[in-house]
């Protein structure tokens, strides 16, 4: 890295105001920067435009001033705390000092998942590398926050990401006071070796979102509550790790196969919206030997398929079967709470968020018990605010030490 | 309709010939077809869900209902009641966590095959060989239909007792020197048949000791499987390279075989692709079909890639048509393999099949 602090001279809220800025410009869908990153993200990942476009609406349109404050007061009691000592209610007065170098490494290829720990990042005041696969939404969006304020050009970098495996990356591990990174077990341990031994290494691995639907909201399920799901389970294909991988329904056989009728219309309606991208022979070869052994079993009265709109909804998928975690493929499978606790357990699955049609104290119950991080109304799977705790780390204290004065 | 033993002595009429035209095997599999879904219940349901019946047999070899191979993990497949089964397979239980079985009523239509095809793929020159088993032993895993296979192949082509050096999961790298040593002194050329993975495992031993063995003139390897549920991996150029070196033996005589412990037949590299290392072309005996489909199931034109689905009509037993999640692609002389990895990247945080299965070994 060149010379470090470049931003340290900046009040955090103002820093908090050019992120804003940048990113209220990114959500204009026409900004030169943006049409480029759209484009270049849709022929790397193979997704629709508007896909894409969906998917960066929901990322910049929450990129706020309100909700970078929200966040970060949330977290470390105030914006002034990143400035200098802050009194503490109770406590020693503490200055949230950001790290001097902090490296996200995106080993993997969502859209645009390295950009909220980089902002994040900025506003704490640390000089932020971020690691990315080829496209250069990154990149770009970078350059806008240089356009808002010189500061960002020494502060924030964006760099192709190949595997750790060069010196230069090397360095840059070895020398950051924080990783944050995305991938694969395997990847990150890769990354983790890397890192210097006092390094705070903060790692998001690859999860899966579930659903669940009490008996009361099977007998209620109507085409709305249907097409809310559908979007969970469809959007970007169900790539994400917010995406829906399985759906529960406390529910006997006919009531599960009246809920795959509305279902499956939701699914053809919604796929309207976002249409299913060509995969490829590999993926093509799963999804069909997925939906084949259902089909098999369902001629011999076990269960049912659906196709709709490019998407298969397998219902009365078997417990003792994990989720495929293919692409727009959704088993609906019979069973209460303690039944999804069981699979989860049964099938190791790292859970990520737990989509129901109401957030209670039961739905947060079952989200602690099968190790969720999020739970979520149907709809808003994919959809979570920036003030949240993202894989359920904080936003912004990850980047920060604390010093105590007295 | 035709019963087991009139249809059993048609297909071995044809393994003897080693010939079926395109009229004869069309003739054959719908015959077979009848003849399953009449007795195969699972089967009979699934092939009525997709439209056909007795009253209705495929007019196309495509449009046989192919059976998904998980689908041995949950039904019994077999034309004949359990209390008739003489032997059975063990799929591997990698995907939903338990194996499936192929169950057979007579191995008779089994031996035969493969009989047929090891002879014209790895004994064209009537080679009598010595065998060195670098693959599951029969004695300590009966249900392994690789062990089985070769335990018939060195019975009935051997030269004299073959030697089983792979037990559990642990190589007798020591006793494939005895071996080597012995067939040296012997004169007699070998036979190493080992899965991919065991020969890394020789290859790695060889390697750690400094050693390298000249396999007698004559000697060959067939090599078969990949590497699932194995956390090392190499590309079959390195491995072959690395053979051919380690054991004294040019590449063309390193011969890969393709099976499937639910089919009764196998592929092998042809002998005119076997000067190069890949893409070898893999050619079925005539009584085994390979057809690419694409998602739908449609069969794809050669050179376009899509999933294997085999029409093996020694699975008379079982079912004649089996859907797999190999890729590949047909080419004039046969069918090229192309490994399951070569999907596209991921292309998001989801986590993915393999990644979970990694969690729950």
């Amino acid at each position: 890295m060149p010379e470090i602090g470049a931003l340290r001279a900046l009040p955090a809220k103002r820093i908090i105001g050019f992120v804003a800025d940048a990113a209220e410009r990114w959500s204009d869908a026409d900004y030169a920067p943006r049409v480029r990153a759209t484009h270049a993200i849709a022929r790397r990942l193979g997704y629709s435009e508007p896909v894409v476009d969906y998917a960066l609406d929901r990322l910049f349109f929450g990129i706020t001033r309100d909700a970078l404050t929200a966040a970060i007061v949330s977290e470390l009691g105030s914006v002034e705390a990143l400035d200098g000592l802050a009194p503490r209610a109770g406590a020693p007065a503490a200055w949230a000092r950001g790290a001097d170098r902090v490296v996200v490494v995106s080993s993997d290829t969502t859209i645009g998942v390295a950009i909220p720990p980089a902002i994040f990042a900025l506003c704490a005041k640390c000089d932020v590398v971020v690691k990315d696969r080829s496209d250069a939404l990154v990149a770009e969006f970078f350059g806008s926050l240089a356009e808002e304020h010189p500061a960002f050009a020494s502060a924030a970098h964006a760099r192709a990401w190949r595997g750790g495996e060069d010196d230069d990356e090397a360095r840059l591990l070895a020398e950051a006071d924080v990783v944050v990174a995305f991938g694969r077990d395997e990847a990150l341990r890769a990354i983790r070796d890397r890192c210097g031994a006092e390094a705070r290494f903060v790692p998001y691995g690859h999860r899966a979102s579930l659903g669940r639907l009490s008996a009361r909201d099977v007998g209620e399920l109507d085409d709305a509550l249907a097409e809310r799901i559908a979007r969970d389970a469809l959007l970007y294909d169900g790539d994400g790790c917010l995406s829906l991988h399985a759906l529960f329904a406390d529910a006997d056989a006919a009531a599960l196969q009246r809920a795959g009728d509305v279902l499956s219309a939701a699914f053809e309606r919604v796929s309207v919206e976002f249409p299913a991208e060509p995969c490829d022979a590999a993926a093509a070869a799963r999804v069909a030997a997925y939906r084949n052994v259902a089909a098999f079993r369902a001629a011999s009265g076990r269960g049912a398929v659906y196709r709709a709109g490019g998407s298969t909804l397998v219902v009365g998928a078997p417990r003792e079967e994990p989720p495929p975690l293919l692409p727009r493929v959704l088993p609906l499978v019979a069973g209460d709470d303690g039944a999804l606790a069981a699979y989860v357990a049964e099938h190791r699955i790292p859970v990520q968020a737990l989509g129901v049609t109401d957030p209670d104290d039961a739905a947060v119950a079952l989200a602690a018990r099968i190790g969720a991080v999020r739970v979520a109304p149907f709809g808003a799977l994919q959809d979570p605010p920036l003030g949240g705790h993202h894989g359920g780390a904080p936003r912004v204290a990850d980047f920060i030490r604390w010093i105590d004065a007295r | 309709m035709s019963g087991a033993a009139a249809l059993d002595a048609r297909i071995l009429a044809a393994i003897g010939a080693y010939a079926l035209d395109d009229r004869a095997f069309l003739a054959l599999a719908r015959d077979l077809f009848a003849y399953q879904i009449a007795r195969n219940p699972p089967y009979a349901a699934f092939a009525r869900a997709v439209g056909y019946d007795a009253a209705r047999l495929p007019a196309r070899i495509e449009d046989i209902p192919a059976v998904p191979s998980a689908a041995f993990k949950e039904f019994r497949l077999a034309t004949f009641p359990p209390d008739e089964t003489t032997a059975w397979f063990e799929t591997s239980g990698t995907t939903v966590g338990r194996p499936g079985r192929h169950e057979l009523d007579t191995t008779r239509l089994y031996e035969a095959a493969l009989l047929a095809t090891f002879d014209r793929m790895l004994l064209a020159d009537g080679a009598r060989l010595r065998y060195c088993m670098l693959v599951p032993d029969p004695r300590e895993r009966p249900h392994s239909s690789l062990g089985f296979m070769m335990d018939v192949v060195a019975r009935e082509r051997g030269e004299g007792e073959a030697a089983w050096l792979f037990h559990g999961d642990a190589l007798d790298v020591d006793g494939f020197l005895r071996e080597a040593a012995r067939a040296r002194a012997d004169g007699v050329a070998v036979c190493v048949a080992t899965t991919a993975f065991a020969l890394v495992a020789l290859l790695d031993a060889l390697e750690e000791r400094g050693l390298r063995v000249a396999l007698p003139a004559g000697s060959r390897v067939m090599e078969t499987g990949g590497f699932k549920g194995r956390t090392r991996v190499v590309t079959r150029a390195e491995l072959y390279a690395r053979a051919a070196d380690h054991l004294g033996l040019s590449t063309a005589a390193i011969v890969a075989e393709y099976g499937m412990t639910e089919l009764s037949s196998q592929y092998y590299d042809a002998p005119g692709s076997r000067a190069r290392i890949e893409p070898r072309v893999k050619i079925a005996p005539p009584w085994l079909r390979p057809i690419v489909v694409d998602g739908e199931g449609r069969a794809l034109p050669p050179g376009v890639v899509g999933a294997v689905r085999h029409v093996d009509l020694a699975n008379r037993g079982s079912v004649l048509a089996v859907d797999t999640e190999d890729l590949g692609a047909l080419v004039d002389d046969g069918l090229v393999l192309l490994g399951r990895e070569q999907g596209a990247e991921l292309r998001g945080c989801s986590l993915d099949a393999e990644s979970l299965l990694a969690r729950r070994a």
